[in-house]
């Protein structure tokens, strides 16, 4: 893999359309996401985010456009395919595997981006090149001693820790967190938003946040998403000061 | 977990020793008819574990394993009779000759399974829910009516062969030693089954029924693996298509039927759906009541259906989660 040069952006997104009809969800969008930041997308209900994500992801393909990770571009390629180049995602809704253990999901992560998954007959949990990663990641995230508690009964909070874990587990060149905060208590977002804050250390995080507080305590930098169209990007300042920003979106939280 | 991990394998050394112990019993008592009643229940059950596979692990509700299960039967069957007139089966581009041999016919049989399987699954896998179950169905319909149409091989009427086939060192026709192959591969078929489960392969499949969404996140390719499981499943299903006709020693098209499509998928969910001796239980429950209650009313299906129902609406871990009193295995 080609070291990116410094600064050289991770994930480069040039001129993404994307149509459902007459309703164009995303709109002629650029975007990048630079080494060791958090640039954090924020936007109304309906402003696109969720689909741009999935555009990013490669669940849906765009129009047009072009998408670059670390230097290549990544547009013929399928979802699996850029998870394991490193593309780690979370969801917006907790997405895990509700009868697997932690370790189990965690595991799974690890074997997907070995891409090694079509071995038959060694037990996956006594396979030491799955399950000591997975436990390094497991506690990473902050679940240590949850290892062997099936998914389905984590509580919110330990779910999207294990999200985290399993994205931990690709060996991210570059999170995709859609919506972590959301449905965290207060107690949990303060816990989230200081495992973010180490995660970048790790890989830089395009965040799709609507929890305010946490997008203003950790981003570098914030794009505003209005209708599909990136209406204004910049450092935390420049977009709490933008006008055309406060009318459209942050009118009532700012 | 580990616990109840070990509680599972004692159900399921249970199972099949308890269907050892009533073919050995009956045939210490002479009951010849008996040991063949548990060999159709080991051939049974050796078909629902090959569908539990893509079924129960892979979440893959096929209604055509009938279509796998009627090929094994009819390799069988075309190589066993060719090999009594001492035709050769085709002969070109090559020749190829009948065979009695089991040795011989079992790899032919699952190979015959999985490519039909390779092909079927290929097609089938890239639609989901009912349109799975619909596309599996018509594969298993078209070979059915094909095979009513083959005139060569009986056409509606079956193939018979008069002599079963041969294994070396035993005398096939003894019902206990032709029980004892078929107990000793589908041993064999649960060994494998809870092997792949348990690989790396096994966690992907199991993850990709479960949310295949997240599976993708993680760089897995849910086709892939899903294909993969579709023709280990079909493999497993044409070697008991194989063991079924010798049993018999006849196929018909019955044996390719959404009629058989049906009762494989009964055995898994009777037993437990993703359960590994679910299907062995699922098949010797079948059996036992087509004798017992198929004795006393001609309508005992009704019956079965009732059962089926109250375990699908009170027991979905079928009756191995009853026994073990949990829901769906990991």
């Amino acid at each position: 893999m080609p070291e990116p040069k410094l600064n050289e952006p991770i994930l480069e997104i040039r001129g993404l359309r994307k149509a459902f009809g007459a309703l164009v969800a995303t709109d002629d969008v650029s975007l990048d996401l630079r080494p060791g930041e958090i640039h954090a997308l924020i936007g109304p209900n309906g402003a696109g985010k969720s689909t741009l994500i999935k555009q990013i992801v490669g669940e849906i393909r765009p129009n047009s456009g072009s998408i670059r990770f670390e230097g290549q571009v990544i547009d013929g390629l399928d979802a699996a395919a850029r998870a394991r180049l490193g593309l780690a995602r979370s969801f917006q809704v907790s997405s895990v595997i509700p009868d697997f253990t932690v370790l189990q999901n965690v595991m799974l992560a690890v074997a997907g981006a070995s891409g090694a998954v079509f071995r038959f007959h060694r037990p996956a949990l006594s396979d030491r090149k799955l399950t000591e990663p997975a436990l390094f990641h497991i506690e990473q995230a902050g679940l240590a001693d949850r290892h062997l508690v099936q998914a389905a009964k984590l509580s919110h909070g330990e779910r999207r820790k294990l999200e985290i874990a399993m994205a931990l587990a690709l060996r991210p060149r570059a999170f995709l967190l859609d919506e972590p905060m959301a449905g965290m208590g207060l107690e949990g977002g303060r816990q989230l938003t200081s495992i973010l804050s180490e995660l970048r250390n790790e890989a830089p995080i395009l965040l799709v946040e609507h929890d305010m507080d946490a997008v203003f305590a950790l981003a570098d930098r914030i794009s505003v998403l209005v209708y599909g169209r990136i209406i204004a990007t910049g450092s935390v300042a420049e977009i709490r000061a933008n006008p055309e920003v406060r009318r459209s979106y942050l009118g009532e939280d700012a | 977990m580990g616990e109840l991990l070990n509680r599972d394998a004692i159900i399921n050394l249970v199972i099949f020793a308890l269907l050892v112990a009533v073919a050995l019993g009956a045939h210490l008592a002479g009951d010849g008819f008996t040991v063949t009643l548990a060999t159709k229940a080991a051939i049974f059950g050796l078909a629902g574990v090959g569908l539990n596979l893509a079924l129960g692990y892979g979440g893959l509700i096929s209604f055509g394993h009938a279509a796998f299960f009627g090929i094994g039967g009819y390799v069988t069957g075309i190589l066993a009779s060719h090999a009594s007139s001492g035709m050769p089966v085709v002969t070109l581009p090559f020749t190829i000759m009948g065979s009695n041999e089991m040795l011989g016919i079992w790899p032919v049989a699952m190979l015959a399974g999985g490519v039909a399987a390779l092909a079927i699954g290929a097609l089938s896998l890239r639609t989901s829910g009912v349109y799975f179950i619909m596309v599996t169905l018509a594969f298993a319909q078209m070979l059915y009516y094909f095979a009513i149409s083959w005139s060569r091989y009986g056409g509606e009427d079956g193939l018979s062969f008069y002599v079963r086939n041969t294994f070396p060192g035993l005398n096939t026709f003894a019902p206990i030693q032709y029980f004892a192959i078929c107990a000793v591969l589908l041993a064999l078929a649960l060994v494998f089954t809870a092997v792949v489960t348990q690989s790396r392969f096994g966690l992907a499949l199991q993850a990709a029924r479960q949310n295949s969404q997240r599976a993708v996140a993680v760089g897995i390719r849910p086709y892939a693996i899903r294909l993969t499981a579709f023709v280990l499943s079909g493999m497993i299903v044409g070697l008991a298509g194989s063991l079924y006709a010798d049993l018999n020693r006849f196929v018909s098209p019955a044996m390719l039927s959404w009629h058989m499509s049906g009762e494989i998928m009964v055995f898994v969910i009777l037993g437990g759906v993703g359960r590994l001796c679910g299907p062995v239980a699922g098949a010797a429950i079948y059996i036992l009541l087509e004798h017992v209650l198929g004795g006393i009313s001609d309508y005992w299906q009704a019956l079965l259906g009732l059962l089926l129902l109250g375990i699908v609406l009170f027991a979905p871990g079928g009756l191995i989660g009853i026994v073990t009193r949990r829901g769906r295995h990991a």
